[in-house]
């Protein structure tokens, strides 16, 4: 081996590295430039996961917009009402009332869905649902390979025993990020619902009660029991499906009971 | 052959006949990523040119006076050219920052992806060593060679993505059918685009 040549190239490339560190250092020295102070205060506030969810491409951006009045205090979903107050504090306005949303799976099937045929590929959701129409014979359903949960920026996902993905209602921030990754999120698998909804419905198939029961056993049959039985009126069976109207619902949790399918379950966060 | 000629041609061949996209195929992220729309390929061409220029000129000057002299270009100048580039971008970028914010602003964007553009690197190694990437030519440029060199390739650079983004602009109000839309046609669009410069190959012997 050649240890001259390799001095050599150790001279060369640190000489310049060293060269140009230098000169990089006192560049930034030289032409740094003041920051609105309260942008990296506002920023620093804001979660920092580049979500997107409120339309900006970064954390950054978007706090860059709040502090030139382009965008409310507000305009962070993902943060929620802490964040939204932190920021107005900085800025010194005033909020409104915040209103936090968490997602909801509208279904139950996962392992009592019937499987159209079996997979074996890449586990995603997104090619799965590519082939014939996906692995399970529901039109709604979830396939229950997990691209939301891999998408989900604050870790609030992760797949549960039945082969379902779980929510972890305190880490959901609502910024929608497991809708837009699910292939049949848009079309009401997935849906937001404010973070302190009391029951959600798991399912959202049109189908007629019979096509239902030949393909998941625990469908919503629109047996219309829950509509009957709920003292305020709060639940509603539309197009085959049961659907709650929040503003109505006090929790009392009848409808969970009386469902003979089980597919109403408790949610939400405790409001205290 | 005149000064004028020479140049003259070291240009034409630069941008026209060895295209650094569509007949070298060099630099091609770029190319397929920001070629969708008019106005930022045009940001895109200025920035790559600004910066393929820049980065040329210092690269010339630390090969002939530092790698060339201590004999450890040859296996060296990967490392060193991107360290250079790099450094180089970086400290534009600041300066710029400071005092041209409104060029900043629209060129910001930009700037850190050209960092580590292979289209950079390639041209500014060609421009020490000419003919680099298809037969070491036993000469080497002089400084202004090479910067023409650089503006040539640049110019050929700007053409290309300009006249694809134009096409991809047409393209997205043709009927397309559906398994060909977005990226599929941009490939075949971007294979017939390359044959048609590939039809100039041989021009004036270069």
């Amino acid at each position: 081996m050649d240890l001259a040549l390799l001095g050599k190239s150790i001279l060369a490339l640190g000489a310049m590295g060293a060269l140009f560190g230098g000169l990089l250092a006192v560049a930034a020295r030289q032409f740094h430039v003041e920051v609105d102070p309260r942008v990296e205060a506002v920023a620093a506030a804001l979660p920092g996961a580049n979500c997107g969810a409120c339309g900006q491409p970064s954390c950054f951006a978007v706090a860059e917009a709040m502090v030139e009045g382009t965008t409310e205090p507000d305009a962070c979903v993902a943060g929620g009402k802490a964040c939204a107050e932190a920021v107005a504090d900085i800025l010194g306005k005033d909020v409104g009332d915040v209103k936090e949303t968490v997602v909801a799976r509208h279904c139950g099937g996962g392992v009592h869905a019937t499987a159209r045929y079996d997979y074996e590929g890449l586990r995603s959701c997104v090619s799965v649902s590519r082939l014939s129409g996906g692995p399970i014979l529901c039109p709604a359903g979830c396939f229950g390979l997990g691209d939301c949960a891999l998408a989900c920026p604050f870790d609030a996902l992760a797949m549960g025993e039945h082969g379902l993905p779980v929510v972890d209602l305190e880490k959901c921030t609502g910024c929608e990020s497991c809708v837009c990754a699910c292939p049949r999120g848009r079309a009401g698998l997935l849906g937001m619902v404010h973070a302190e909804a009391p029951v959600v419905v798991r399912c959202n198939s049109h189908d007629k009660a019979k096509a239902k029961r030949s393909y998941c056993e625990v469908s919503c049959i629109a047996c219309r029991k829950c509509e009957k039985e709920c003292p305020e009126e709060a639940i509603k069976v539309v197009d085959f499906v049961a659907v709650v109207d929040y503003e109505l619902c006090t929790g009392c949790g009848t409808c969970v009971e009386v469902c003979p399918q089980d597919c109403i379950e408790s949610f939400g966060r405790d409001p205290s | 052959m005149s000064t004028g000629v020479y140049f003259a041609l070291l240009f034409v061949g630069a941008a026209l006949v060895n295209n650094i996209l569509l007949t070298r195929f060099i630099g091609l992220c770029p190319f397929f990523g920001v070629s969708n729309n008019f106005q930022t390929s045009v940001g895109m061409s200025l920035a790559v040119a600004f910066v393929m220029t820049m980065a040329t000129a210092a690269t010339w000057f630390f090969w002939n006076f530092v790698l060339v002299p201590l004999g450890v270009g040859e296996f060296l100048y990967i490392p060193a050219f991107i360290l250079v580039i790099a450094s180089l971008v970086q400290f534009v970028e600041m300066f710029l920052r400071k005092y041209v914010p409104g060029l900043y602003r629209s060129m910001g964007i930009y700037l850190p992806l050209i960092t580590t553009n292979c289209a950079v690197l390639a041209t500014a190694t060609e421009a020490v060593n000419p003919g680099f990437f298809k037969i070491n030519l036993p000469y080497a440029f002089g400084f202004g060679e090479a910067i023409v060199y650089t503006l040539g390739v640049s110019a050929g650079f700007a053409l290309a993505l300009l006249t694809f983004s134009a096409l991809r602009e047409r393209l997205e109000l043709a009927p397309v059918p559906r398994s060909f839309k977005g990226n599929p046609i941009a490939f075949i669009t971007a294979g017939l685009l390359s044959l048609g410069y590939i039809g100039m190959a041989g021009w004036f012997g270069l």
